[in-house]
C-alpha cells in the first residue's frame, strides 16, 4: 500500500511499475519533467503565451473513486495529459482493475453526469475540477442517470 | 434560415433592447424549426448489388442527432449492400466522418455551410472508423448521451439543482418532447432548466466552442461580471479562445450558433436562453470566413 505516500506528495510518481502504469502517459515522469512528448503547445502560440504556461500545466490530476461495486484502486490519484480522453482514462481503469476491454465502465462527474467518451480531460478538470483535482467516480453499471 | 436572419436584425437585441415573450417564443420557435436538406449517398465502394441505389433526400432538424432520424436511409441503403459484410452505420461528408453525438446543426454548421445545397453526405456500413466515431447500437445510447449532457449544463447553470429536482418523468417528458418535435412539451419542462432570475440565476453558462480538426474548447464562464455588466459574445471568446483575439484572426472567422452570425456584442445570457440546443449548450462553431460572400 502506498496511499500514504500518494496522498501527500504530489501526485504523479506511479510506486509499481507495472504494465498498466506505464501506460498512464505522465507517470513514470517526475512532476517537475516539462518535456512531455504527447503534448505540444497548440500552434501559433506565441513564444510569450508560451513562457506563461507553468511546467504542469499541460497536466492535471485526477482522482479516480469507485462506486456501486466495483474495486477500488489502490493508488487513486493520477497526472494525466490534458489532451487524454475519457475513454483513455476509462481503459486504464479497466486494465487496472484487470477487467475485461469488452465489460463497460461508466465514468461520472459531480456524481451527476457522464461525459462523453471522446471528451478531453482538460476541459473537465477546467469545469468541474476543484482543490487542484478532478474527482472521477467509475462503476461497472450506470449509477447516476 | 432565411428567415431566422431577417427576424434576427428585425428584433435590436444588440443595445438591449426588451423583447416581449411572444418575441421571445418566436425565436425559440423559428430555432426549433431549422432544418438541413440532406442528400445522402451510399459508398461507392460499398454498393453490391451492382447498381448505385437512388440517393436519399431528408429534410433534417438542426437540433436532432442523424440516429435519430436516418432510420428510412438506412432501410434503403441496407437493400445494396453485401449482407454479410456490414457493421453499423455511419455518415461521412468529404472525407470527414461525422460524429452522431453532435447535434446536426453542429455538424452542418462545421463542414457543410460553404457547400451546394443539399448537404451531400456519404453512407458506410463498412470501415467503422473508431478512431473518430463513438458507436451508437441505438437510440437509447442517443437518450443517455442527450440527458447527460443536459445535466452537465444544469451542473454549470444551477449546481444541478434543477435537474436534481426533476422526476424521472420529467426527464422522460424533455426526451419525448424533444423527439417527437413537440416543442410544448419540451418546453413545459426546459423552462426550468432555462430558469435565470433570483436563486436560479445561471452562474456559468454551459457553451462549447468547435473548429474544424481541433477538440472543442469548453470552459467556465460566468454571464455577468462582478460589477453586474452583462458580459457579450465578444467577452466569452477572449476568455475562451484567446489566440483568436490577439491577432487579426477573428476578423477571418465568422463565428456561428444556429447557422447565423450574432453580433460580438449579444449578451450570453441572451444567446444562452435562445440559441441553445435542446441539450441546453451553446454550440459555436468558427469558421474561416471564405472570400465569396455576396
Amino acid at each position: 500500500m502506498s496511499d500514504k505516500n500518494d496522498d501527500d506528495a504530489p501526485p504523479s510518481s506511479p510506486t509499481a511499475g507495472s504494465a498498466s502504469t506505464e501506460n498512464a502517459g505522465t507517470d513514470g515522469k517526475s512532476p517537475t519533467s516539462v518535456d512531455s512528448p504527447s503534448v505540444s503547445p497548440a500552434p501559433g502560440a506565441t513564444a510569450s503565451t508560451s513562457s506563461k504556461l507553468k511546467s504542469n500545466s499541460l497536466k492535471v490530476d485526477i482522482l479516480l473513486k469507485p462506486a456501486g461495486d466495483a474495486p477500488i484502486m489502490k493508488k487513486k490519484k493520477w497526472t494525466v495529459d490534458r489532451t487524454k480522453k475519457i475513454s483513455w482514462v476509462s481503459d486504464f481503469i479497466k486494465k487496472y482493475i484487470k477487467s475485461e476491454a469488452s465489460e463497460s465502465l461508466f465514468l461520472y462527474v459531480n456524481q451527476a453526469f457522464a461525459p462523453s467518451p471522446d471528451t478531453d480531460i482538460g476541459s473537465i478538470f477546467d469545469c468541474f475540477g476543484s482543490d487542484g483535482k478532478l474527482v472521477l467516480h467509475y462503476c461497472r453499471t450506470q449509477a447516476w442517470g | 434560415m432565411i428567415n431566422f436572419r431577417s427576424l434576427w436584425f428585425q428584433v435590436n437585441i444588440t443595445r438591449g433592447g426588451r423583447l416581449t415573450m411572444a418575441d421571445d417564443r418566436e425565436i425559440l420557435r423559428e430555432i426549433w424549426e431549422g432544418k438541413v436538406p440532406v442528400c445522402f449517398q451510399l459508398a461507392q465502394e460499398e454498393v453490391y448489388t451492382g447498381e448505385q441505389p437512388d440517393p436519399f433526400f431528408l429534410l433534417v432538424p438542426r437540433l436532432s442527432y442523424f440516429p435519430l432520424v436516418t432510420d428510412k436511409v438506412l432501410r434503403h441503403m441496407m437493400k445494396h449492400v453485401d449482407p454479410e459484410h456490414h457493421g453499423e452505420m455511419w455518415l461521412e461528408f468529404d472525407g470527414q466522418p461525422l460524429k452522431w453525438h453532435y447535434p446536426i446543426g453542429v455538424l452542418f454548421d462545421l463542414y457543410g455551410m460553404s457547400t451546394d445545397l443539399p448537404w451531400k453526405l456519404t453512407v458506410h456500413f463498412q470501415n467503422f472508423p473508431e478512431e473518430e466515431l463513438l458507436r451508437c447500437s441505438s437510440k437509447e445510447v442517443v437518450q443517455s448521451h442527450f440527458i447527460s449532457v443536459v445535466k452537465e449544463a444544469d451542473a454549470l447553470k444551477h449546481r444541478g439543482q434543477v435537474i436534481n429536482s426533476m422526476q424521472k418523468k420529467d426527464h422522460s417528458t424533455l426526451w419525448a418532447g424533444f423527439m417527437n418535435d413537440k416543442f410544448d412539451q419540451f418546453w413545459s419542462v426546459n423552462k426550468r432548466l432555462m430558469e435565470n432570475s433570483g436563486e436560479k440565476a445561471f452562474m456559468f453558462v454551459p457553451f462549447r466552442i468547435y473548429r474544424a480538426d481541433q477538440i472543442p474548447v469548453q470552459k467556465l464562464f460566468k454571464p455577468c461580471a462582478d460589477s453586474g455588466e452583462s458580459l457579450t459574445l465578444r467577452h466569452l471568446l477572449k476568455t475562451a479562445v484567446p489566440e483568436l483575439m490577439e491577432t487579426d484572426a477573428l476578423i477571418s472567422s465568422r463565428v456561428l450558433i444556429q447557422g447565423i452570425e450574432p453580433p460580438l456584442d449579444t449578451p450570453v445570457c441572451w444567446l444562452s436562453e435562445h440559441l441553445s440546443y435542446p441539450d441546453n449548450f451553446l454550440h459555436i462553431c468558427l469558421m474561416p470566413r471564405v472570400e465569396v460572400e455576396s
